[in-house]
């Protein structure tokens, strides 16, 4: 009759001690001016203080055609069916399920159950990945891959019990499994409430006008080193590495938290874009713009960085401190060691099952073929495709065409003009054991 | 075809009387004599409205914490039993709207409640188990976990209590809770309705299908095609009709001669969103409700046909259709808490 607004749903995934209830309680007493619901599938650990939590036992309800990809929660919509009768008490949904829950139903319920389509729309799905335990969880079990690979955000949570070495690594391997998610570290889910409620990740429109291009960026550069430098003429000094030349930015007043270090990542995305001064060895570098330093010459090379005043600065480089063997010297020609380093780069280093890759390519579609392509990719290896995601270009058609998908349900449709942008397409694809060549043959034949 | 408008009802709808409770009305009945019609909100308010002017008798709200679920008559009239989110089962008498007895039956929600039709025994359900309790108010019986939590119960004509949960419908001794009888089917099941001859037991499938038993062969058959969740579904009180919604339109089956296998069913289109209500009264005359606000009645023959004789708009999604037990006034409820009941000519 009338069409409400939709109540949002969050679902918090994450193995036992991976921090859910820590962020569940932050983010209720954050919230407090808003009423939220939460349904608990996993109860009798820590308390929730709160008045609107309903326990649920987790029943996933498989369908007598056996798919699991048609597979829903039972409790959810028996829960979020009977909590929409009382619409106005309350306006935002968190759902935190057990360690060992399977993703995969609980994102249909919202798209393939009638009752909670109408009423309901998935916000997004956060896992919490304890930094300490994941990697041994990874190896031993199915569920927590398919946590990660279901997840809009990834809160890489406990960082304060592992060091910074091995934090990059563990993104890395989360990287490779999931490209769609955002990766977010934090000590005791002290996130800003904002990075993991209000998402939109499953609606498309909104997803594609905050961030145009909604894979996680591969950044230009391998390696940040964060300095706290005196006033004065410091030198940064340089080996011969695997290039002739290396691209980098200096950022000033660079903090050393995540968040800063990201906003920083950012901030020299757009820099690198530019292009490079080059700088022989002695020259001066110049702060905030991107320079390629040229280190064709044989030994150790130095280019000059003055200091008009103390600062801790930010330098994003294109190789690591490593390759290069890179040192920051100070005017005594005394070592000035990093406060704080990150890598960037993404090795491969572990061979996951579940992972995922994008396909980028210039032209139009077929739509009658890419519908036959999909149609059949879906039946073939639907169970394994865990999530969907991106745009394409069909030919004839003025609009852009917006795509995802979870497991075998697929919603694809028009979400505005072209207009000047260049026509273009772009899919994510995360699953188990997908066979990225051929997906790719498959889609590029569709190609007009 | 009859053309359902706002404001005035059509048809064999004649006016009655209206009146609002304070959230959605999410569970009603009349008692037998038709003098009181009872109404339970979901956030926990129980009313009692006099069935012939629609006048308030009494209010009470915030009897169930977190909100009502469920409501149901004693055959003597003289009592109900309300459950709720709160894990509790209260029974009220219903000439003074007072709760004569609580029992706390679980921590989970207590969703679904029904009297026996001889009236000596209560059962509850609550998330996986089901629990009878005796007139007295005292647990009789209760039962081990079910595979889920247990979606529908009902009482058969000869007193045996069934449940419908995923995957299996179990028919209990009333008075002792031993298995009578269990069907399988891997499947949701999330509604049920017994035929009153006892033969015959119908779910809603979660997977947009019917399932149901002949309980004498334990023979199943699944009745498909749907275009959404056969939530509600409905037998005459001659067991032959078998209504179901799941999407928009009305299928009635027809359990005469050989069907209602390899028959094709009576479909009605009239509601213009999903069917969210129907009710059966006397001489196959039926009540389909739908999230539009639609209600319309229709006459059906026994090989499922049959025509619309009336119909009225609400503002909201039906919620509810309650037949009196003359089958001459019909009450519906809906999502806004509006309560309206019509006089039904013959």
């Amino acid at each position: 009759m009338n069409t409400p607004q939709k109540i949002p749903v969050t679902v918090l995934t994450g193995f036992l001690g991976s921090g859910k209830t820590t962020l569940l309680n932050r983010i209720l007493s954050e919230q407090h001016g808003k009423r939220i619901a939460v349904i608990e599938n996993e109860y009798g650990q820590i308390g929730i203080d709160h008045e609107l939590v309903i326990n649920a036992d987790e029943e996933i309800f498989e369908m007598s055609n056996g798919c699991i990809c048609c597979s829903v929660r039972g409790d959810l919509i028996r829960v979020l069916g009977n909590l929409m009768k009382r619409r106005d008490k309350f306006d935002y949904v968190l759902v935190e399920t057990t360690g060992l829950a399977d993703p995969g139903p609980v994102a249909q319920t919202f798209f393939t159950d009638d009752e909670i389509r109408e009423e309901y729309k998935l916000d997004g799905i956060i896992t919490l990945v304890d930094a300490m335990h994941i990697e041994q969880q990874l190896d031993r079990s199915e569920e927590s891959s398919e946590q990660i690979a279901f997840a809009d955000v990834l809160l890489l949570n406990k960082t304060d019990l592992v060091d910074n070495t091995a934090l990059d690594k563990l993104e890395t391997r989360l990287r490779t499994m999931n490209r769609m998610a955002r990766v977010v570290r934090s000590e005791q889910a002290d996130v800003p409430v904002d990075t993991v409620l209000n998402l939109a990740a499953f609606d498309l429109d909104e997803l594609l006008k905050r961030r145009p291009s909604f894979l996680e960026s591969e950044y230009p550069f391998e390696w940040t080193g964060v300095y706290s430098l005196e006033s004065g003429r410091h030198t940064l000094q340089l080996a011969e590495g695997p290039d002739p030349e290396m691209s980098l930015v200096i950022v000033p007043e660079q903090e050393t938290d995540d968040f800063a270090l990201r906003e920083g990542a950012e901030l020299c995305v757009r820099q690198y874009a530019e292009p490079p001064e080059q700088l022989q060895p002695g020259d001066s570098i110049p702060i905030g713009k991107h320079v390629s330093l040229q280190l064709n010459l044989s030994g150790r090379k130095s280019f000059v960085l003055e200091l008009d005043s103390q600062m801790q600065m930010g330098l994003y480089a294109q190789h690591t401190a490593e390759e290069f063997e890179l040192q920051m010297m100070n005017s005594d020609g005394v070592v000035v060691p990093a406060t704080s380093e990150r890598v960037w780069a993404a090795h491969h280093g572990h061979d996951d099952e579940v992972g995922s890759f994008a396909i980028e390519v210039d032209g139009d579609i077929d739509p009658d073929m890419f519908n036959e392509w999909l149609a059949k990719l879906l039946r073939e290896q639907g169970p394994d495709l865990f999530r969907m995601k991106g745009f394409l270009s069909f030919v004839g058609e003025p609009e852009r065409i917006v795509l995802q998908g979870v497991h075998m349900v697929v919603d694809g449709q028009p979400d505005g003009p072209w207009g000047d942008a260049p026509r273009r397409n772009q899919l994510v694809f995360i699953g188990r054991a997908l066979e990225e060549e051929s997906i790719r043959q498959g889609f590029e034949a569709c190609l007009k | 075809m009859l053309e359902v408008m706002i404001g005035r009802p059509r048809g064999v709808l004649l006016r009655g009387w209206s009146a609002v409770v304070d959230d959605y009305a999410i569970a009603g009945g009349w008692i037998p004599d038709g003098k009181v019609f009872l109404v339970g909100d979901a956030s926990g308010g129980v009313y009692a409205f006099d069935g012939g002017i629609g006048s308030t008798v009494w209010t009470h709200q915030g009897a169930h914490e977190g909100g009502l679920l469920s409501l149901d008559i004693h055959p003597s009239g003289a009592k109900f039993a309300t459950v709720g989110q709160d894990g509790r089962v209260l029974i009220w008498g219903v000439a003074e709207g007072k709760v004569r007895n609580i029992t706390e039956v679980g921590k989970g929600w207590v969703e679904n409640v029904a009297w026996s039709p001889d009236g000596q025994w209560l059962a509850v359900s609550c998330s996986r188990k089901v629990h009878v309790y005796d007139a007295e108010g005292r647990e009789s019986w209760h039962s081990d976990d079910h595979p889920s939590t247990v979606s529908a119960i009902a009482w058969s004509s000869k007193g045996e209590l069934a449940t419908a949960c995923y995957g299996r419908v179990t028919f209990f001794d009333a008075s002792n809770g031993e298995t009578l009888q269990l069907l399988e089917w891997k499947g949701s099941l999330i509604s049920m309705v017994l035929s009153p001859d006892g033969e015959v037991v119908a779910c809603g499938c979660q997977d947009n299908s019917v399932h149901f038993w002949r309980r004498s062969t334990e023979e199943d058959s699944q009745l498909t095609g749907y275009l959404g969740k056969p939530s509600s579904l409905a037998f005459d009180d001659t067991s032959t009709l078998l209504a179901t919604g799941g999407g928009d339109v009305v299928t009635v089956w027809s359990f005469s001669e050989e069907g209602p296998e390899d028959t094709m069913p009576g479909v009605f289109a009239l509601h213009r969103e999903s069917i969210t209500a129907l009710a059966f009264t006397h001489e196959m005359r039926l009540a389909s409700g739908g999230r539009d606000g639609s209600v319309v009645i229709w006459t059906l023959e026994s090989n499922g046909e049959g025509y619309p004789v009336g119909g009225a708009l609400l503002g909201d999604v039906v919620a509810g259709l309650h037949w009196r037990s003359d089958g001459r006034a019909l009450a519906a409820l809906d999502a806004r808490g509006g309560v309206t009941a019509w006089q039904v000519r013959k």
